[in-house]
């Protein structure tokens, strides 16, 4: 079966400022893709070239088979879209908005759309100006959802909803993976990622550094953990356990990485006076150039 | 116990960057002010030095003057509502002040508008004020560092007034012409105090309603001012509410003929020294970019327009489109409305008339539709081009605003959004047409005369617009839609200039007939030139045609 996203050598450029840089990417039918990356790395970029927003400086990129710079209107009866930063009419209500943009498309099941609202708690009789951040999302996520399309692009979806509401819509995800539909999420956020998608890809300083399966985040997910010591750094008793990497001492304190279950630490610890613990998950950035530094950045280019 | 104080310890700005520059409050409104003063204020310099120069040289004897004077003398009031008072026009001041006098501080004003009523109304709707007001300055600090910018950029621009006026005195020639020190400041310090006013009211209101709607009230309160004032002496029941305006109060401070009404001009500077202090304190007070919705009735639903681009577009310009409508409609009333008054006042002016009748051979000057021509169409073609640049920048603000990425994300072609986003503000130019030509109308009917001439001679209004909304929506498809209204904007002051300053200024003929404006024959007298309407059609249609070629080739702007 082909793929439903596919691009070939992606490239964009804003004169002389970096978009793009040879994005290859194959999204199967029914694959639920996270694409991450820290901010400006070119997520947004890709996806404005895969709607045809925007045109590439090179390569080509195709939705369902056909190129987007040659048939987008084909492409975009079929998709579904959140932008990761947009304004809507202000003057018109939620409802209105909703309805005007089902409008555009034809053919939206009223039901489904009712049912959209109601589980992420649209209130559709404010203007739209009217709205909290979050609330102008839910309206977004609505637009994108209601005709429940055959591919999903949601670029930084959750931004700005409250927990409750992600969750709802990680279960409307979920129901969209399993109707056998396409989603391409776009987030900075690793845990989303983790929680939605099967394969990953993740993009840096424009170029794409890495596609994998999912679980291959997990391996990424770590923790720094700081231990102060009363007396001196036992540091043979640590360095030994699973999963721990990276150890260096100063004075008292000991430093590591650690991946997996932080258990067999804490019980290693409880057996020794302790002045401090600190455990901490770095952001995505620290993992990135943990993980993916420059020099795979500039391999990834070769 | 005092702490040493490091050298790497926290910089302040340099005090240049303070004055002019991202150093302070102060200094980047100055810098945001640049190209406003140098625009108002060069614009208006320019004008004063190029129309003295072109008075000077061709009424360059005193004989030439008394003529001048006695033509102007013979304009009956009801003609010369939109122009300055008639004192001592046969010298440089006096004609400078009857030809210009109130038509500059219309122009200050709306800069005053614009400027004032954005400063804080509308940085507190970007929400670029919640990070400003987060900064260890006290709100007071933040409200007047950005008003004494505006007040000091107003300064600038009146100040090259100042000096124009004082050049085109030392070019003059003939006794009387000369302008003393004394009259240019005093006309120059009246130009600020009366955009001061206007700016103040809407600094003001935006505290309590948002910008659009003090930009709305305190326009809608200067250009009232400006037409009360104006026809005042024409149409006598006018003169109290005229009385009301700082317009009606100046109207006897006329300095560049020494005729001085101090007591006015201060009267005018503590109003608006009263607005700025509202408006200031308004901000201490209430809670950041906090504002009072205006209720307005809100549209039928069938007219929202939700099934489809053309009629979103239109929905979303419609209150524009009414608002522009109803303004030039009521001008045409009260212009069509007083055309018997006009008539009644030729009679009494057979030397007048007769003038007329040689200057516009072709205009029945005792017929409304020729006082319409004559009064109504130039100011009414300009107001048309401002409502095409405001129905095309509501059109463009899709993508300005990043709404277009959400439209054309669903089926919606981009030659479908630009071809309905023509079609949205032609009939945005319709519903203006239709509400100026109902205003035409019923000012017929009071006149007692025939209304079906000027009625179509309205239809001027919606070529004229749609002319330039064709050029705006091919600039919006090929250049970027962040372009089209101002550059709708500029082409109307630019034809404006060259329909009225090219035969002031003795500039050759064929420069003026590169105005659109200069090709539509005598519309409100039913002599229409085919040559115009055939332009206005082809550049409506061929712009949208521009647009969906344009679009079609260039990123969407995020």
């Amino acid at each position: 079966m082909d793929p439903v996203i596919r691009t070939e050598g992606l490239t964009k450029t804003y004169g002389s400022h970096r978009g793009i840089t040879d994005v290859d990417l194959a999204i199967e039918p029914g694959e639920a893709f996270g694409f991450l990356g820290p901010n400006g790395a070119g997520k947004t970029t890709t996806i404005r070239t895969l709607l045809d927003h925007i045109r590439p400086t090179a390569g080509r990129a195709f939705v369902f088979g056909i190129e987007t710079t040659i048939d987008p209107v084909a492409i975009h009866r079929r998709i579904g879209y959140l932008p990761g930063e947009f304004t809507l009419y202000d003057k018109l209500t939620g409802g209105q908005t909703i309805e005007y943009f089902a409008n555009l498309r034809g053919g939206v099941d009223a039901g489904y759309q009712r049912q959209l609202m109601d589980r992420l708690d649209v209130d559709p009789s404010r203007k739209f100006r009217e709205y909290s951040k979050g609330n102008k999302q839910k309206i977004g996520l609505v637009v994108a959802l209601q005709h429940r399309p055959d591919l999903l692009i949601l670029d930084e979806p959750t931004s700005g909803l409250d927990p409750l509401v992600q969750q709802t819509f990680y279960e409307v995800i979920r129901e969209t993976k399993a109707e056998g539909r396409t989603i391409f999420l776009s987030s900075h956020i690793l845990s989303e990622v983790e929680k939605t998608c099967d394969r990953v890809a993740i993009i840096r300083e424009g170029r794409l550094v890495k596609v994998d399966r999912v679980e291959a985040l997990r391996d990424l997910a770590h923790h720094q953990v700081e231990l102060r010591f009363a007396g001196d750094v036992p540091v043979a008793a640590f360095s030994g356990l699973d999963g721990v990497s990276e150890v260096t001492t100063e004075d008292h304190l000991l430093r590591l990485r650690l991946v997996g279950s932080i258990t067999p630490l804490v019980r290693e610890a409880s057996k020794y006076e302790l002045v401090d613990f600190v455990s901490r998950e770095p952001s995505l950035e620290e993992t990135f150039l943990a993980q993916y530094g420059r020099g795979a950045v500039e391999a990834a280019a070769r | 116990m005092s702490a040493a104080v490091s050298p790497a310890g926290p910089r302040s700005a340099p005090a240049v960057r303070r004055i002019y520059g991202l150093g302070s409050l102060f200094g980047k409104t100055m810098r945001d002010s640049r190209r406003a003063i140098l625009l108002v204020g060069g614009i208006l310099a320019l004008i004063l030095v190029g129309v003295s120069q072109a008075i000077v040289n061709q009424f360059a004897t005193p004989a030439s003057r008394e003529e001048l004077e006695a033509v102007i003398a013979a304009v009956p009031p009801i003609l010369q509502g939109l122009a300055g008072p008639v004192v001592n026009v046969g010298t440089l001041g006096g004609y400078m002040s009857y030809k210009y006098g109130t038509f500059f501080p219309l122009v200050a004003s709306l800069w005053s508008i614009l400027a004032l009523s954005g400063t804080l109304a509308g940085e507190a709707r970007r929400g670029s004020l919640e990070f400003v007001a987060a900064e260890p300055l006290s709100r007071r600090r933040v409200a007047l560092e950005k008003l004494l910018g505006h007040l000091v950029a107003v300064g600038i621009a009146t100040l090259l007034v100042f000096l124009a006026l004082l050049a085109a005195g030392n070019a003059a020639t003939l006794p009387g012409d000369e302008i003393p020190v004394g009259a240019a400041a005093g006309y120059a310090i009246w130009l600020a105090l009366m955009a001061l006013a206007a700016g103040g009211l809407a600094f003001a209101l935006a505290q309590f309603f948002g910008r659009g709607a003090a930009v709305g009230i305190a326009g809608a309160v200067m250009f009232g001012g400006f037409i009360l004032n104006g026809y005042r002496t024409a149409i006598p029941p006018l003169e109290p509410f005229a009385n009301l305006t700082w317009f009606g109060w100046t109207a006897n401070h006329i300095p560049l003929v020494g005729r001085f009404d101090w007591p006015s001009v201060v009267l005018a500077g503590l109003v608006a020294f009263a607005f700025l202090a509202i408006g200031v304190e308004a901000f201490v007070r209430r809670d950041l970019g906090a504002t009072s919705a205006i209720p307005t009735p809100s549209l039928p639903r069938a007219l929202v327009g939700l099934h489809g681009p053309a009629g979103r577009t239109f929905g979303n310009l419609l209150p524009s489109a009414l608002a522009w409508g109803l303004g030039i409609g009521v001008f045409g009333l009260m212009i069509a409305g007083s055309g018997q008054q006009f008539v009644d006042q030729l009679v009494s002016a057979p030397d007048f008339r007769r003038l007329l009748q040689t200057v516009f051979p072709n205009i029945d000057v005792a017929a409304v539709g020729g006082f319409l021509q004559l009064a109504f169409t130039e100011f009414g073609l300009i107001l048309a081009g401002l409502a095409a640049a405001t129905l095309v920048g509501a059109w463009a603000s899709d993508e300005t605003t990043g709404r277009l990425e959400f439209l054309l994300a669903t089926p919606l072609s981009r030659r479908r959004w630009v071809t309905a986003g023509g079609v949205g503000v032609l009939a945005g130019l319709v519903v203006a047409t239709v509400l100026t030509a109902i205003g035409i109308a019923l000012g017929a009917t009071i006149s007692g005369d025939t209304m079906a001439t000027p009625v179509v001679g309205a239809l001027v209004l919606l070529l004229y617009g749609g002319a330039l909304a064709g050029v705006g929506v091919a600039i919006a498809g090929v250049f970027g839609s962040r372009f089209a209204a101002p550059a709708v904007a500029i082409i109307t002051i630019v034809t404006w200039f060259l329909d009225t300053l090219v035969p002031a200024l003795g500039l050759p003929d064929a420069a003026r007939e590169l105005a659109l404006t200069a090709h539509y024959g005598l519309p409100m007298l039913g002599q229409w030139d085919a040559a115009g309407i055939i332009v206005s059609v082809g550049l409506a249609v061929a712009g949208v045609a521009i647009g969906r070629w344009g679009f079609q080739r260039r990123d969407l702007r995020s």
